[in-house]
């Protein structure tokens, strides 16, 4: 097998939660050797359920088992002097720090990055925080649903007289995550060319806010402001239930609509009447149109539409649960769900390569490790403290 | 400013958002992008929402999709549907380092672009294509859009109003953007390869495959348990109230998200809600979620007397985490998001009409290698001298020629302007909530040229 892509590239972690582990845990994916350093108590994801069997035990957690793969783990107690100090070390001798503490943290602790520099000057430094690292809101507290309501994603969605609603888990905290990773990579290819390290400051909102589309320039163009979209039923391209699911048809997007195609697509004879035929008769009478639709569907089986669709190349998308992601022939055929074998685990399949490098592997060395799994083999061999000390740091719980 | 991608060059074959947007990513770090398109095929994102909805003109180099998504790149046309015009393309391939795309690869096969096809004509090429299911495997060729990709990937399945029975899905095409994160992350990675070993490489984007790689709680919890929950709505697993709240005015919103009891107890001073501050029902975090329900229903009346600002101000000054549901105008006119110069001014082309305006940026700050200073997007055809004419040398009667012959060209072959409704109409039908006639003063006023 080759080299992987970020061969070489050292990074102490300082992350917890969700979004700079997903950085990091980009990074370690690829190739970078990643040293997450947990405070005592472990990274609060160690709690974070789902659980296996619903069993709460720091070690099973899924979702940090996912997050953490190909990770070594230390404990530190940073609000000690010899727990800095041990971070000092460990600092001297890598390229990139990732931390996602509230932005005060660092400085109160000594680790403000022109401190930073001083031990390490080619060294990056990734910062993710809620709203960066300056301006008003630096200190305001944050929930993924508070972001997706700050970034402007969450007014446009939803339904159009209710309350607007945000995506289903902690998506906002991935964007961040992968836009860490991003910038990181490109702070390293700086320093590999120069040797100059640089302050890297990632905001979520900002993460949130970058990818809206037509939601800002709506009103810098026209002076509209945009909102949740009324649900036309007659609307060719919405939502639509079937008999075991739902099903997103797109008919007419990348193809130019020809309405006769469509309704021997249907096989619905009666969409061919002068009420239907033209996009402006299918606007006067949408709401029937859109009763046509819906009882259609309804009786449709979506796989069976889904490939039909794509056989005549009328873009068609198609909802799938769990189960199914799971046993999607296009994953399967890309392998992206992988077996991972972890202590406390067993054997599960996790979700794979986010992409596909055809001359670097995507690759689980290990899988998440338990919390101070490295402490012996770090900070015992690496930095050369004696067992004795080990007890002693241990005693004084500093790991 | 140069930034940490200078001297890298980019030929972008994308369209809309998912290469678009990524290669906008790349360009304001410091990378030249060169953005192809076709004359014949007119990308729409060129003749929609043109700026104060007037189709007049040169309509296709006044849409604001295309002017956000395309900054900071040079534009040069080429019809690839004539050998000539794949001759050049395979020319700017030689001295290029990076060749991106988001056609089905069904196109790029038969266009012969496929990286073995590349690497040819520049062994140390990286090519990155970016599709709805990934380059090969049995859905390879077709076609996505984002609500596809979302429904594919499982993000939409879960999202949704607790206890309703359909999903709910994005109204942007919101995984060009997930995956668009990806493909910036997996550029960098080939290039930081490229730096130590000389070498190039495919990168195989599947906007699926990136948005399922973000969802692990749904996915991970079915592997491991085989079940998946209900749909939450705007509810958590862990804390209560988290939701989202109704303030006074119309079509006003709040979010709260409440962690602890030091935080449920500030909530209820600022609120003055002394009652549920003593409340059993909502004594500890355990019982304030099981009572989420008749909580969140307490909630709204109250917040409802607030002004969305005022309360959220309110509760941040005692450590609750509560944020505004931004419309578009509270983003563009945030105070932390103006501090932080997160919007950046683009002065347009004198032949479109457009003031300068501002645009959304980055989510990132590098202290040392900024980003470059920000360029509209290009007029159609706008850079075909400077890049086919200085770069690769074509002369003065060739490029005459090429025009001639429609190879290149300045704008669409057959113009087809879309005519949006009336901003009046827009706001009855309940696409806009509402529009402002001095949004230009408004605009000017905060972001000087």
């Amino acid at each position: 097998m080759s080299e992987r892509a970020l061969e070489g590239v050292k990074v102490l972690d300082l992350t917890h939660h969700i979004s700079g582990p997903y950085c990091t845990k980009l990074l370690a994916d690829f190739g970078a050797e990643v040293l997450k350093v947990e405070r005592p108590g472990g990274d609060p994801t160690r709690r974070m359920a789902p659980f296996l069997n619903d069993d709460v035990d720091s070690e099973k957690s899924l979702v940090f088992a996912y997050l953490n793969t190909n990770k070594q783990s230390v404990t530190l107690n940073l609000q000690t002097e010899k727990g800095i100090q041990v971070l000092k070390s460990l600092i001297e001798h890598t390229d990139v720090v990732v931390e996602n503490f509230a932005p005060r943290v660092m400085a109160s602790l000594g680790l403000a990055f022109a401190s930073l520099q001083k031990i390490n000057p080619s060294l990056v430094l990734t910062s993710i925080s809620n709203f960066g690292q300056t301006g008003p809101y630096r200190d305001y507290k944050a929930a993924d649903i508070i972001e997706y309501a700050m970034g402007g994603l969450m007014y446009i969605s939803g339904g159009y007289d209710r309350e607007p609603l945000k995506h289903a888990f902690n998506q906002a905290q991935f964007k961040a995550g992968t836009d860490g990773a991003a910038a990181t990579l490109m702070a390293m290819y700086h320093q590999r060319l120069t040797g100059e390290g640089q302050h890297v400051d990632i905001s979520i909102q900002e993460a949130v806010a970058t990818g809206l589309r037509d939601v800002v320039n709506n009103f810098t163009y026209t002076g509209a402001v945009r909102r949740r979209q009324p649900n036309h039923s007659g609307d060719l391209s919405r939502l639509r239930a079937s008999s075991d699911g739902h099903l997103i048809p797109n008919p007419g997007i990348g193809t130019g609509l020809n309405w006769g195609v469509m309704v021997d697509f249907m096989d619905l004879p009666e969409l061919g009447d002068d009420k239907f035929n033209s996009p402006s008769a299918r606007l006067v009478n949408a709401e029937e149109l859109g009763q046509i639709l819906d009882s259609y569907y309804l009786k449709q089986n979506k796989y069976e539409r889904f490939y039909a669709a794509h056989e005549k190349r009328f873009i068609f998308g198609v909802v799938q649960s769990p189960e199914e992601v799971m046993a999607d022939p296009q994953f399967e055929a890309r392998s992206f769900f992988v077996d991972i074998d972890h202590p406390a685990l067993g054997t599960l399949k996790y979700p794979g390569a986010p992409f596909e490098m055809s001359g670097t592997p995507w690759d689980v060395r290990t899988p998440a490790p338990s919390l101070g799994q490295h402490n012996q083999e770090i900070i015992g061999q690496r930095l050369g403290h004696t067992p004795e000390d080990l007890a002693q740091m241990r005693a004084n719980e500093i790991i | 400013m140069p930034g940490p991608l200078a001297g890298i060059r980019i030929i972008e074959m994308g369209q809309l958002i998912a290469i678009p947007f990524s290669m906008k990513m790349l360009a304001d770090m410091g990378a030249q992008v060169i953005r192809l398109e076709s004359t014949g095929r007119l990308e729409s994102y060129r003749s929609d929402s043109v700026y104060k909805n007037d189709i007049s003109g040169e309509f296709w180099n006044k849409g604001a999709n295309f002017y956000e998504q395309n900054r900071n790149k040079l534009g040069v046309t080429l019809d690839l549907s004539k050998p000539e015009g794949l001759a050049i393309l395979r020319e700017l391939v030689s001295v290029a380092d990076i060749f991106s795309e988001n056609f089905t690869p069904r196109v790029i096969k038969n266009f012969g672009l496929e990286y073995e096809d590349l690497k040819k004509i520049k062994p140390d090429i990286i090519m990155v294509s970016s599709t709805g299911y990934g380059f090969y495997g049995p859905w390879a060729n077709y076609g996505a859009t984002g609500p596809a990709t979302e429904g594919a990937a499982g993000l939409a399945y879960q999202t949704g109003y607790a206890g309703s029975d359909s999903p709910m899905m994005s109204e942007i095409p919101y995984t060009d953007y997930t995956s668009g994160e990806h493909t910036v992350f997996g550029v960098m990675a080939a290039l930081m390869h490229r730096l130590r070993t000389g070498e190039g490489q495919f990168v195989d984007i599947s906007q699926t495959q990136a948005t399922s790689a973000t969802i692990p709680e749904i996915l991970m919890d079915y592997s491991a348990n085989k079940r998946s929950g209900p749909r939450m709505g705007n509810q958590d697993t862990v804390m209560s109230p988290h939701g989202c709240y109704q303030t006074q005015g119309e079509d006003r919103w709040i979010t709260i998200a409440v962690a602890t009891d030091e935080e449920w107890q500030s909530l209820c001073r600022v609120l003055k809600q002394d009652d549920w501050a003593s409340d059993s029902r909502f004594a500890d975090s355990l019982s304030r979620w099981q009572n989420r329900d008749e909580l969140d229903e307490l909630i709204g009346p109250v917040t409802s007397t607030w002004l969305s600002h005022d309360l959220m101000h309110a509760l941040q000054n005692e450590g609750v985490a509560a944020g505004v549901v931004m419309d578009s105008k509270d983003l563009l006119f945030d105070p932390h998001l103006v501090e932080r110069n997160f919007y950046e001014v683009v002065s347009h082309h004198e032949s479109t009409g457009i003031p300068p305006l501002p645009y959304a940026g980055r989510p990132w700050k590098l202290s040392k290698t900024p980003a470059v200073d920000g360029m509209a997007a290009p007029l159609m055809g706008e850079h075909n001298t400077l890049i086919l004419g200085d770069l690769l040398g074509k002369t003065a009667e060739e490029m005459a020629a090429l025009e001639e012959t429609g190879i290149i060209g300045y704008g669409p072959t057959t113009p087809r302007p879309v005519q949006r409704p009336p901003l009046e109409e827009q706001v009855r039908q309940g696409r806009m909530q509402r529009f402002e006639t001095d949004f230009e003063e408004q605009v000017r006023r905060t972001f000087p040229a």
